[in-house]
């Protein structure tokens, strides 16, 4: 019993961390958004760092890691708002292929000459899709509409929830990062906002929230990597404690703002778009409160102090 | 991160298990607010120490096994499913003996810590001041040295049963020109040193948990200090760590109200809110969530690290986690809530916990002070202006 992410894990997930932070910062976001949302650049950069191998087994030429690791840099991808499927292909797609047995491709996923766009019949669209073209408010996504035929395996379903959740805490982090810097240098009534008690007392509640939600994250993917039959149930909880903390951090940040933050030259938009839109993706709250609810209240989740980790 | 238990540690859990199951009290003990629900109290605080149970992490030469984190939290969360009694010795074992084993000398560990996990000697903390709440360092009853004693005159209040308790540990300003943080120091007292009278307070529900202290030129060896003079205030703030970061709230406590409010409401379902069945999965996922955090602190600790104002965040999530469980649950009672015992005689439970789950956000570092820290030490946003 060891709750914590080992040395190699944390190294990782900071080089993925400043990778993005050198090579993805806000400029770019903004460029995506005047130039189109996809750069061959950036995701030849995600290549070349191994990410889109990161899940394929090493007889297949990637790296052979595990969801707890792909969580994590999930993680990193929603604090960079990446725009690039990464998560998708690499954390969506390629595990779901696995469990399907299908390994063929693989290499050229690995080598990010194939990028997976995984429909499912929970998401009225497909990221990075081929279809139709759908608009998302979020500037940076590009959604097309579902084809007629698209799988419903849960299994699919709980990979998207789960790094959806993982994106999101990292999502919710960085829109409390802007938003305490921005308390501090914007002054009003002779003082920093962020000296104001009504100012600190929200941005603290987003850290309680975001704090609370992360270990929830963790312990899914956790789930999901050692296949626990309750995973389904921790993975809704995630995509629940997770969404509620991104909300919460998006109004608050927006607010701290005050009207810079209903601009769209304030960079905070990005961030708060992606999170609604990946609150709802792969279930909306309802239904993983839902699926929670059964297992909770149905009784098929073993529950009190002696069950923590059932 | 390995989320699996050991087949020690599930020998553990088996073992405490089997112990808690032969000895936790049937009847839920009378509170222990009153004198006869803390006798009862004290009395179950020497069947634990019997099983050797009183402290499982301490070293066996001070009344504990030696156990890591892990294991505690295993027997925390044994002892919360087998529906064990509150601690009384909560301020000893979870506040001073920590602080104790951290600053103490060889000489205080021997003589405190082992009659502490015993349940021989149970403690009051007596900090607060009418003038000193959130704002601690306002503190002004004083210390004066006088050869190889203290003289200690002055008022401390809201002691939490310092109505019954054998000794108490304090902070008092010993130099009288100091200010603020500097001039405190921490020590310890017999309460029932000549000087010392104590005014029992009635709380919210009506009985006697706390009290108010007078200190009238009390006579305490200087041996009693912890730390040495002028460090009353580093003293503290450790303890205050250990206070809010990981040992007063184990989680096993919420995990278990979770899982009674959700029986509450298979019984209430027809009846009940939608809000409140949302509420009661919530109270479910926020128990495992501090649950999660638990273990990963105690992982942290494990490896060397330590609990930094990240505390307050925990004591945050907890106080108002256990407001909404209770709040919940008087929702779901709907017109029995009032009741003090329901018609077929059982204490209404949720009552009582919900009126103690309002001095939650309240004790230990109030949650406005809470989120001050974390605002400032956490997040960096200046202090300027705090009030
Ligand atoms: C059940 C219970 C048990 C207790 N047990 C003990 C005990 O055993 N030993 C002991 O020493 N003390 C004990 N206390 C006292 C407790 O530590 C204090 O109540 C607490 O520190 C708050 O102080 P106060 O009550 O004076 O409130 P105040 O400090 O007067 O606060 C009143 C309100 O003002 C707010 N406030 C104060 N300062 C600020 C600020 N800077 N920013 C924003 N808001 C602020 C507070 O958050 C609170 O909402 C106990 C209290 C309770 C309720």
């Amino acid at each position: 019993m060891d709750f914590r992410f080992s040395e190699d894990q944390l190294t990782l997930a900071e080089g993925v961390r400043d990778y993005l932070t050198g090579t993805h910062g806000p400029e770019v976001l903004r460029r995506l958004d005047e130039a189109g949302p996809r750069d061959p650049a950036i995701w030849q950069g995600l290549v070349d760092m191994g990410l889109t191998g990161l899940l394929v087994p090493e007889e297949h030429g990637g790296l052979g890691m595990g969801l707890v690791e792909a969580a994590l840099i999930a993680a990193e991808c929603g604090r960079a708002c990446l725009a690039e499927p990464l998560v998708d292909t690499a954390f969506v797609g390629v595990p779901w292929l696995l469990s399907q047995g299908q390994t063929d491709g693989l290499a050229d996923v690995v080598a990010g000459t194939r990028k997976l766009a995984p429909a499912h019949a929970i998401n009225p669209w497909v990221a990075d899709g081929e279809g139709e073209a759908l608009v998302s408010v979020d500037p940076l996504r590009q959604l097309t509409a579902r084809p007629a035929t698209v799988s419903d395996d849960p299994h699919l379903l709980n990979l998207g929830a789960l790094m959806s959740a993982a994106q999101l805490v990292g999502l919710a982090d960085a829109m409390l990062h802007q938003a305490v810097e921005y308390a501090k240098i914007r002054t009003q009534f002779g003082q920093p906002i962020g000296a104001f008690q009504g100012i600190k007392h929200q941005l603290a509640s987003c850290s309680v929230a975001i704090e609370f939600a992360k270990p929830v994250v963790w312990r899914a993917a956790a789930a999901m990597q050692d296949g626990l039959d309750s995973a389904a149930a921790h993975v809704s909880h995630a995509k629940l404690a997770a969404s509620d903390a991104a909300m919460l951090t998006a109004e608050t940040a927006i607010q701290v703002h005050g009207a810079m933050g209903y601009t769209y030259e304030v960079d905070l938009h990005f961030w708060m778009k992606r999170s609604w839109a990946l609150c709802g993706a792969w279930g909306d709250r309802a239904f993983h409160l839902k699926r929670i609810d059964e297992a909770v209240l149905g009784g098929s989740l073993p529950i009190g102090p002696e069950h923590t980790f059932a | 991160m390995q989320l699996q238990y050991t087949p020690e540690q599930q020998a553990f859990r088996a073992e405490v298990r089997a112990w808690m199951e032969a000895h936790v009290p049937k009847e839920p003990l009378v509170t222990l607010e009153c004198r006869e629900g803390y006798d009862q109290h004290v009395e179950w605080e020497r069947t634990l120490a019997s099983g050797n149970w009183g402290m499982v992490t301490w070293p066996e030469a001070y009344g504990g096994r030696g156990l890591d984190l892990i294991q505690w939290l295993i027997f925390e969360e044994e002892y919360f499913r087998a529906g064990g009694p509150n601690r009384a010795n909560q301020n000893g074992i979870f506040l001073l003996g920590p602080t104790i084993m951290e600053f103490g000398t060889e000489e205080q560990k021997a003589r405190f810590l082992t009659p502490m996990a015993k349940g021989e000697v149970i403690w009051a903390q007596a900090w607060s001041e009418p003038g000193a709440g959130s704002d601690m360092a306002a503190i002004q009853s004083k210390a004066v040295r006088d050869g190889d004693h203290y003289v200690i005159t002055g008022q401390k209040t809201w002691s939490s049963r310092a109505a019954f308790a054998d000794w108490g540990f304090g902070i008092f300003r010993t130099d009288p020109d100091s200010k603020r943080h500097k001039g405190l120091t921490f020590i310890l007292f017999d309460m029932n040193s000549p000087g010392i009278t104590r005014r029992p307070i009635r709380q919210l529900h009506g009985d006697t948990g706390f009290a108010e202290l007078f200190f009238d030129e009390v006579r305490v060896p200087v041996e009693n200090c912890l730390a040495g003079e002028g460090q009353g205030w580093n003293v503290a703030m450790a303890t205050a760590g250990f206070e809010r970061g990981l040992m007063l709230r184990s989680p096993g406590r919420f995990q278990a109200t979770a899982k009674r409010l959700v029986e509450l409401y298979r019984q209430h379902a027809d009846h009940a809110a939608p809000s409140a069945r949302e509420a009661v999965v919530q109270a479910w996922g926020a128990a495992q969530a501090y649950a999660y955090n638990t273990y990963a602190v105690a992982a942290k600790i494990m490896a060397g690290g330590k609990i930094g104002a990240e505390a307050s965040l925990n004591k945050i999530f907890w106080s108002e986690l256990d407001r909404s469980m209770h709040r919940t649950a008087m929702q779901l009672l709907g017109a029995a809530a009032e009741l003090k015992r329901f018609d077929d005689g059982r204490i209404n439970q949720w009552l009582e916990g919900y009126i103690f789950s309002l001095s939650g956000p309240i004790y230990a570092g109030s949650n406005e002070v809470q989120r001050n820290i974390t605002a400032e030490r956490l997040l960096g946003l200046p202090r300027v202006g705090a009030g």
